[in-house]
């Protein structure tokens, strides 16, 4: 008889374990109450709203906020205490670890991949190609294999995380030509680029769907499978960066994004999760 | 009763103050804030040189150029379309179709630039990238034709305006001397209103220089200094718009100061210019 | 010879004028209605949301444009707010108390406010939280507040004009009657100035909440943003209609999103439009409902 009950507890147990799994992680914000802004990079920004939603859906008094701007603005706003998350998609530098005492957490693997049109007939450049493009010197889709017309370059502004991957890691710190279109944000790039036929630019692998082509770089496709074997070299890390220790909702936040759900929605976005 | 009234017109005073003192106010914070630019006398130099941020160097002369040629190409398309349009309406069109056209071209007016904005990317865009086979499409031609159309109503209405000013002794002796419509606003109209018509030209370029939507969405915001007019561009507004999130304290931030100070400027050298003919459209009556 | 072509020139270009503009127009409308007219459902404004939830502020609406028509209305209401006393009052202190010079001066530095490009006095504004947030409180920041007080500014010397206007055109025998039966300057404002210039000055108000409505440049400056929901304080951040219009237009992640941007491009276009037939409704009607039919 006592052995039959606590089965029977040791049951009851196991389904509500399973059960808290199954509602995911957002117990965190059980009773919690506030507002919690975020900005800065604009590869975190699907991740963001996702997990955003989720929570504001559990819990009605918990109110997010989620601007853009570019890891830049993220790690000035946090450091200046205009938002409580700034992301950032690159590593802070030391100067602004210090400047700010910046607490970094980078909660997913991404990488910068080169885009062009689908109806773009290019679909693989070497370096000095890629160099030459987005220096100007190549200016003409035709001498690399493509249709005779010329090549509009999108590039981001100087706030941007990905621009900098990108400059450094690409085009090893070459040239951007002043003639390229500029655009705002990870979105914006893919947006602009699956409208123009002519276009070439740079966006994070996670934001790569069927509306823009990826480019292979030295016979390498960025995709998630070759930047996750890390055979595809432009890569980097998401970062949510806070002022100091964070604490309260800022904290519950992160530990959502580090909690198997909050991992998950990564993954679904198209990030490599670093759990 | 007395200390009520006193206070009542004590406020109306205040309110006029208070309104006064924002006109300073902007202009204030913009020179207070910009201002270590102009102790190194970074700021002229700001002028003349190109933005190339991965070098350190922030000048603003190519959004100088952006803007002006924008907004003046713009005023090259809208300028004859409007004389056009309101001599339509105010003479040469059937009285009717004339007045509709107006009741039109007043609705124009509260159409939201986010709008154009909006249209001009999903259908002007594509037509001049196919057409002209330079660029993206996204370019100066492209943001002056939908500044054209963004500003046209205002010129419109205000040079119809200055067309009904003409005395009508004026427009009888012409009917009387047996003159045709056409005749009448070559010979009468025209000549008579021209003082409202330069007035309205230049309210014109002001609105246009002051845009930020039409050029931000749709000229590419290129910060190379363009060749032609299928080239992307950067206007000052639209550089304000995009560099506002940029780190407060760096040379990049402060040069929107510059950017708003010489927009301030010239939108006061155009009031100020155009208040010189004393015709401002207000005013007259 | 070369005068009769010239004059016959003169006609037909005034034509092709008239008919580019509306051809324009069409287009530009037609554009939208074709493209996004379809979109325009309850799914649009309150995404998966019970309506009912919405509206009562029970549940949070995702991926619809609620949040954005709320913000856009308590921007719009919060800035004429501040506007409007400020707007009047001035505008009455320019037509009735301020002569000479002084006036002068006065219609000189409102002239050049109303001529400021949107874009600097979102500058403007956002320099002010910074500054505020600095040196004030650091619960300070770009804010609807803030976005608000910004608008409020870009409309104040249209109100003052067409307030000062209305009051200025009315005949000179209405403004002596009362005085002259001795009432005092302020009765005669209130009492006779104000009710006979009303329709005039309400067009001038309608007019500034369409432009506080469709702006965008002030608002991307000081404190919209891309997902905020509804706004729970003035300090907040908030959706507007127009910056998601102009969000979409760049950063549209797919198709549905996109339609989402035509959709609420109609709903602003007819607010607007809304506004401003009221306005043009109010000039012809308003004088004669407030001075005929007590």
């Amino acid at each position: 008889m006592k052995r039959a009950s606590c089965l029977a507890w040791i049951f009851v147990f196991m389904m509500a374990g399973n059960l808290s799994a199954f509602a995911g992680n957002l117990d965190l914000f059980e009773g919690m109450k506030g507002t919690l802004r975020i900005a800065g990079g604009t590869a975190h920004i699907p991740v963001m709203k996702e997990a955003a939603k989720r929570i504001m859906t559990f819990n009605g008094d918990i109110q997010i906020i989620i601007a853009g701007g570019g890891s830049g603005v993220g790690i000035k706003q946090v450091g200046e205490g205009l938002v409580d998350i700034g992301n950032s998609g690159r590593k802070p530098t030391d100067k602004e670890i210090n400047k700010y005492q910046l607490k970094m957490f980078k909660w997913a693997i991404d990488g910068v991949g080169v885009v062009v049109n689908p109806g773009n007939k290019v679909k693989a450049l070497s370096k000095a190609q890629l160099i030459d493009i987005f220096s100007g010197k190549i200016n003409n889709w035709k001498s690399i294999g493509g249709v005779d017309k010329p090549i509009n370059v999108y590039t981001r502004d100087k706030a941007s995380g990905t621009r900098a991957v990108f400059w450094k890691k690409a085009l090893d710190k070459g040239e951007i030509t002043a003639k390229a279109n500029f655009v705002v944000s990870n979105g914006a790039m893919k947006s602009a680029i699956s409208s123009d036929p002519y276009a070439i630019g740079y966006v994070s692998v996670g934001y790569i769907d069927e509306s823009v082509a990826p480019v292979a770089l030295g016979g390498v496709v960025p995709t998630l499978e070759n930047v996750k074997q890390g055979k595809y070299q432009i890569a980097r890390g998401l970062y949510s960066n806070t002022k100091g220790e964070p604490s309260g909702l800022t904290k519950k936040f992160i530990d959502f994004i580090f909690s198997p759900e909050g991992q998950k929605i990564a993954s679904e976005k198209g990030f490599i999760p670093v759990q | 009763m007395k200390l009520i009234d006193r206070s009542i017109e004590k406020f109306f005073w205040i309110a006029a103050v208070l309104s006064l003192s924002i006109t300073v106010l902007i202009f204030g914070f913009m020179v207070i804030l910009g201002f270590p630019l102009f102790k190194g006398g970074q700021f002229f130099e700001l002028l003349s040189q190109p933005w190339l941020p991965d070098y350190g160097t922030y000048g603003i002369y190519p959004m100088i150029v952006g803007t002006l040629s924008i907004s003046l190409i713009g005023l090259v398309f809208a300028f004859p379309l409007s004389l056009g349009c309101s001599a339509f309406i105010s003479v040469l069109g059937p009285k009717r179709f004339g007045r509709v056209l107006k009741k039109i071209v007043q609705m124009m007016t509260g159409i939201p630039t986010v709008i154009y904005g909006f249209v001009g990317i999903f259908l002007l865009v594509p037509i001049i990238r196919e057409l002209f086979e330079h660029g993206s499409g996204m370019c100066i031609l492209s943001a002056s034709i939908l500044l054209a159309i963004l500003i046209s109503p205002t010129m419109i209405l205000f040079f119809s305006d200055s067309f009904d000013q003409v005395p009508k002794p004026f427009l009888d002796a012409v009917d009387a001397l047996g003159g045709n419509k056409a005749q009448k606003i070559l010979y009468v109209i025209l000549p008579y209103s021209l003082r409202g018509v330069i007035t309205g030209l230049i309210l014109a370029l002001g609105r246009a220089m002051g845009d930020t939507m039409i050029a931000l969405m749709i000229a590419g915001n290129a910060v190379a200094i363009p060749d032609s007019v299928l080239d992307s561009t950067r206007t000052l507004t639209a550089h304000i718009a995009l560099i506002i999130a940029a780190d407060f304290e760096s040379l990049e931030f402060k040069t929107l100061f510059a950017c708003g100070i010489i927009l301030y400027l010239f939108t006061t050298f155009i009031t100020l210019s155009v208040r010189s003919f004393d015709l401002m459209p207000w005013r007259r009556k | 010879m070369m005068n009769r072509v010239l004059e016959k020139g003169v006609t037909g270009f005034s034509w092709i004028c008239a008919m580019v503009l509306l051809g324009t127009v069409s287009c530009i409308v037609g554009y939208l209605l074709i493209k996004g007219l379809g979109t325009i459902n309850i799914t649009l404004i309150f995404g998966e949301t019970d309506p009912m939830d919405a509206l009562f502020f029970r549940k949070q609406v995702f991926d619809g444009l609620f949040p954005a028509i709320l913000g856009t209305f308590a921007l719009v209401a919060l800035s004429v707010s501040f506007a409007i006393p400020i707007g009047l009052a001035a505008g009455i202190y320019m037509a009735e108390y301020c002569r000479g010079i002084v006036k002068r001066v006065f219609s000189l530095f409102f002239d050049i406010l109303a001529g400021i490009p949107s874009i600097v006095v979102g500058l403007f504004g956002f320099s002010v939280a910074i500054f505020l947030h600095n040196y004030f409180s650091s619960r300070i920041y770009p804010c609807l507040l803030i976005s608000a007080l910004s608008l409020a500014f870009l409309v104040l010397p249209y109100l003052i004009r067409t307030t000062q206007v209305s009051l200025e055109n009315l005949p000179e025998d209405i403004r002596r009657t009362a005085p002259a039966l001795g009432a005092t300057k302020l009765q005669n404002i209130f009492h006779v100035l104000i009710p006979r210039s009303l329709s005039g000055i309400a067009s001038g108000v309608i007019l500034s909440i369409g432009r506080c409505a469709e702006d965008t440049a002030v608002i991307m400056l000081t404190g919209v943003v891309a997902t905020a929901g509804v706004p729970k304080s003035v300090f907040s951040n908030y959706e507007a209609l127009p910056f998601y219009i102009y969000y979409i237009s760049s950063q549209y992640s797919n198709k549905q999103k996109l339609l989402s941007g035509y959709g609420a491009a109609i709903i602003l276009l007819v607010i607007c439009g809304l506004l401003f037939a009221i306005a043009f409704f109010i000039k012809h009607r308003l004088t004669y409902h407030v001075l005929y039919k007590p």
